[in-house]
C-alpha cells in the first residue's frame, strides 16, 4: 500500500511540474525518441581494474572497502561490476566469495511485506543481480551451502526469486556433481605433471590390470633432455609385445589431445595394425543339399573354426594399442626415452622390432610435434586475451 | 473480426512460411502504434518455430521459380508415398525385442548417412567463434569435430557463447507432412564412440504442437572416456531430463519416447580448444529389466528444494 501511495505522489508530482522529463518517463517506445542521460556508474570498473595483484585477498578487500561508506548505495552497480571481474582475479569458483558478494545486500530491507510485493518481484534489480550471481555459480559449478539460503532468505523472504533458484540449483547440482565415471579433483591441478598421471589413469581405466609407471629420463644415459615420462601398460599388453612378428613394424602416434574439465594433456600411443579378424564361417542351416548323418558317416577330421583366443581390449578393430604416455616437454627425443623405458621394463622385443614415428594416425586428428611448443601457445594465449571494458 | 482473421493467420504461419507477406504488417502491432504507454512484451506467443534464426533454406525468390521447385519436389514425394503405401500393406512390424539387442538408428557408412544431420555452431549465426564439422573418418566412423570457443562477441547483447551441435533432421513422411520416431518398445540409449574426454550432451528433441512444446528437450550428459579406446554408453531413457529453450524445467515428466522429433549432441562446456567425438553407431536397446519410468520426482517436495511443482 505505502509504495502505492508513493507512486501515486509521483504521478501527480509529474503531472503538475508538466516538464520535458516527466513526458519522458510517461511513454515508452520502440523508437528512440528522447535522448537518454547516460547512466553513471557508482564503482566505476576502474577500481577493480587498478588493483596491483589480482588475488582473493584483495578482492575481499574491494568488498570490505565498500561495504565501510557510510551512505552506501548502488548495491546493485556494484555487484554487477563485481561479478564481471571474478574470473580475473581467480575467485569464480570459491563458495566464500560468493557469499561475502551476498552479503553485500543489506538483511531486511528488500523483503517483501504482502503477496502482491512478492509475486511481483520486489526490487527487481536487486533481485535479478543475486540471480545473476547464482547463475555465475552455477556455471562454474560450485554448489552453495545451506548457509547461502539463510542469506537469501534474509534478503529476500522465502518467496524470493532468488532463493527459489537456490533451492533448484540445490535439487539439480549434487545430482550431477559426482556422476561422472571418471572424476577429476575438485579443483583440478594446475600442473602438466598431476595432469599427465591424471590423464594416463584415466586412459588405462579401460584394463584393471595397467600399471602407470613414471620415468625420469635422467636416469638414461643416452637421453638429452632432463623431463617426466608418464606410461601406462597392462600385462595383456606386454603379452601382446612378446607374441609381435618382428617384421611387422610398430608405430608411435600422437599427439592426441584428451581433455580433464577444462584443461587438456597431449598423449601419445604405441599402436601397430590390428590383428586378424576371428574368421567365422557362415553355415548355412537350411541347405540340406549336404546332408550329414553322425550316426552313418565318417566323422569330420576337419577342425573347428568355431573356437578361437578371445581379443583383449586392446586390440581393436582399427588397430592394436600397445602403451600410452604423456612426456613433459612432448618431443621425438622424449618418447624415444619412453622406448628404452619400455625396453627395461618388461618388453625386450622392442629391440627387435622397427618402431617409427607417424604424423597421421587412423584414430583422429593427430597435432604434430611442433605445434606443441610451449612458448608458441603462450603467446597465442595472450592474444587471444582480451581485457574487460 | 479483425482479431479472429490474425490470429488465424498466425496459427498459418507455423506450419507453412506466408505465401502474400501480409503477416509482418498485420501481426505486428509495435508498427501499427509507434507509441504507447507500455513497454512492448513479446510473451504471449511466438510467431516462429526457429525464434528467429535463419536458416538459409529460402532458395526460390520469386513465385514462378517457387512453383517450378514445387512441382519438382512434388514428382520426389509421390514416389515417397508410394513406398510408404507399399510398406503399410506389406506391414513388416518387429514382433519381438529380445533383451541385449541392440537397434541401431543412425550409423555413418557412406557419404549419404550425413545427409540426415545438421551441424551447426555459434558462429553460423554471428554469436560466436566456434566451428565444427561432422564428417567420415578413414575408418568409416562418423567424425564430429571441431574448435570450441566461449569468447562472447561485442556486440552488447549476446551474454554467453562457445557451443556446437550436430543435430538429425526432422523426420518427415511424404508431402513434407511432420512425422515421428517410435521409440517406445525401448529403455535405453545405446552408443558406441570415442570421445576426447569431455562431457557432451545428448539431446532427445520431442517437439510438440504449440509454441510452448515447440523447444521440448530431454537431456542428459555423455561422459566420454578419453584416448584411443572405444567406450560403449548404455544410458537409460528415464534418467533424461526435461528442459526447455536451455532451462531445466521444474515439472519433470518420462519422455514420451512414441513422438520423437529430433536427436542431437551438443558440446560446450567451457573448455576453450579442439574437440573430437567418433560415433560408431547410435541405437537402442530393451532391457526387462528396467521398470523406471523417470528418475526424478514427480511430486511437489516440500521443502529445501524445488521440484514437480
Amino acid at each position: 500500500m505505502n509504495n502505492v501511495i508513493r507512486m501515486c505522489r509521483g504521478f501527480v508530482i509529474c503531472l503538475n511540474r508538466q516538464s520535458v522529463k516527466s513526458v519522458q518517463r510517461e511513454f515508452h517506445s520502440t523508437d528512440p525518441r528522447f535522448d537518454q542521460p547516460p547512466k553513471v556508474d557508482v564503482v566505476s570498473v576502474d577500481s577493480f581494474n587498478n588493483v596491483k595483484d589480482k588475488n582473493k585477498k584483495t578482492y575481499l578487500d574491494m568488498l570490505r572497502v565498500y561495504q565501510m561508506e557510510k551512505y552506501r548505495s548502488g548495491h546493485v552497480e556494484f555487484i554487477n561490476t563485481a561479478i564481471k571481474h571474478m574470473d580475473e582475479f581467480g575467485v569464480n569458483e570459491d563458495l566464500e566469495t560468493y557469499k561475502r558478494l551476498i552479503q553485500v545486500l543489506p538483511a531486511g530491507k528488500f523483503v517483501p511485506q504482502n503477496y502482491i510485493q512478492s509475486e511481483f518481484m520486489h526490487y527487481p534489480k536487486h533481485q535479478q543481480c543475486i540471480i545473476d550471481l547464482l547463475q555465475k555459480m552455477e556455471d562454474n559449478g560450485v554448489i552453495p551451502d545451506w548457509e547461502v539460503e539463510d542469506m537469501l532468505v534474509k534478503r529476500f523472504g522465502t518467496r524470493g526469486f532468488p532463493v527459489r533458484r537456490y533451492w533448484r540449483m540445490m535439487y539439480w547440482m549434487p545430482k550431477f556433481n559426482n556422476l561422472s565415471p571418471w572424476p577429476i579433483p575438485k579443483p583440478a591441478p594446475n600442473d602438466p605433471y598431476e595432469l599427465a598421471l591424471l590423464a594416463i589413469k584415466r586412459i588405462s581405466s579401460i584394463d584393471i590390470e595397467s600399471e602407470i609407471k613414471v620415468y625420469k629420463t635422467k636416469q638414461l644415459e643416452e637421453s638429452i633432455e632432463d623431463t617426466w615420462i608418464v606410461s601406462g601398460q597392462s600385462p595383456d599388453q606386454k603379452n601382446l609385445v612378446a607374441n609381435h612378428p618382428e617384421n611387422v613394424p610398430i608405430y608411435i602416434e600422437g599427439g592426441f589431445r584428451i581433455w580433464l574439465r577444462k584443461q587438456s594433456i597431449i598423449y601419445f600411443i604405441l599402436r601397430t595394425e590390428p590383428s586378424p579378424a576371428i574368421q567365422n564361417e557362415e553355415e548355412d542351416e537350411d541347405d540340406v543339399s549336404n546332408f550329414r548323418v553322425p550316426f552313418f558317416d565318417q566323422p569330420n577330421r576337419k577342425t573347428s573354426n568355431k573356437i578361437a583366443k578371445n581379443k583383449t581390449v586392446h586390440e581393436q578393430e582399427d588397430g592394436t594399442i600397445l602403451a600410452v604416455a604423456a612426456t613433459g616437454t612432448s618431443s621425438k627425443n622424449s618418447l624415444l626415452s619412453w622406448i628404452r623405458f619400455l625396453e627395461k621394463d618388461g618388453n625386450p622385443r622392442l629391440s627387435h622390432i622397427p618402431i617409427l614415428f607417424t604424423s597421421k594416425s587412423p584414430l583422429g586428428n593427430v597435432e604434430p610435434l611442433s605445434e606443441l611448443d610451449e612458448s608458441k601457445k603462450e603467446v597465442e594465449q595472450s592474444k587471444q586475451k582480451v581485457p574487460i571494458e | 473480426m479483425q482479431h479472429i482473421k490474425t490470429f488465424t493467420l498466425v496459427l498459418l504461419r507455423n506450419r507453412w512460411k506466408d505465401p502474400f507477406g501480409v503477416c509482418p504488417a498485420l501481426t505486428d502491432w509495435t508498427r501499427r502504434r509507434s507509441v504507447h504507454t507500455s513497454s512492448t512484451t513479446f510473451e504471449f506467443h511466438e510467431y516462429d518455430k526457429r525464434s528467429g534464426y535463419d536458416t538459409g533454406f529460402e532458395i526460390a525468390d520469386t513465385r514462378i521459380e517457387r512453383i517450378r521447385l514445387g512441382l519438382k519436389q512434388l514428382k520426389k514425394e509421390i514416389k515417397l508415398w508410394k513406398k510408404e503405401m507399399q510398406e503399410t500393406l506389406i506391414s513388416d512390424p518387429i514382433l519381438d525385442y529380445r533383451a541385449g539387442e541392440i537397434d541401431v538408428f543412425w550409423r555413418f557408412y557412406e557419404e549419404s548417412s550425413l545427409d540426415h544431420w545438421i551441424v551447426t555452431s555459434d558462429s553460423d549465426h554471428a554469436e560466436g567463434f566456434s566451428k565444427c564439422d561432422l564428417q567420415i573418418s578413414h575408418q568409416g566412423y562418423g567424425l564430429f569435430h571441431g574448435n570450441l570457443c566461449s569468447r562472447v562477441p561485442k556486440d552488447g547483447r549476446i551474454q554467453n557463447s562457445g557451443y556446437c551441435n550436430m543435430m538429425t533432421k526432422r523426420v518427415l513422411k511424404s508431402f513434407q507432412r511432420d512425422s515421428f520416431l517410435d521409440w517406445s518398445p525401448y529403455t535405453h540409449l545405446n552408443l558406441r564412440l570415442r570421445g576426447d574426454g569431455r562431457s557432451y550432451l545428448i539431446n532427445i528433441h520431442v517437439s510438440g504442437q504449440f509454441d510452448i512444446m515447440w523447444n521440448d528437450v530431454f537431456t542428459f550428459v555423455l561422459y566420454t572416456r578419453g584416448g584411443p579406446y572405444w567406450q560403449t554408453t548404455r544410458i537409460p531413457f528415464s534418467k533424461f531430463f526435461f528442459a526447455s529453450k536451455g532451462r531445466i524445467q521444474d515439472k519433470q515428466a518420462p519422455m514420451p519416447l512414441y513422438r520423437i522429433t529430433n536427436f542431437g549432441i551438443t558440446v560446450s562446456d567451457k573448455a576453450d580448444g579442439p574437440f573430437q567425438l567418433e560415433i560408431d553407431y547410435i541405437g537402442a536397446e530393451f532391457d526387462p529389466t528396467h521398470h523406471e519410468e523417470t528418475a526424478y520426482e514427480m511430486y511437489e517436495v516440500q521443502q529445501n528444494y524445488i521440484i514437480g511443482t
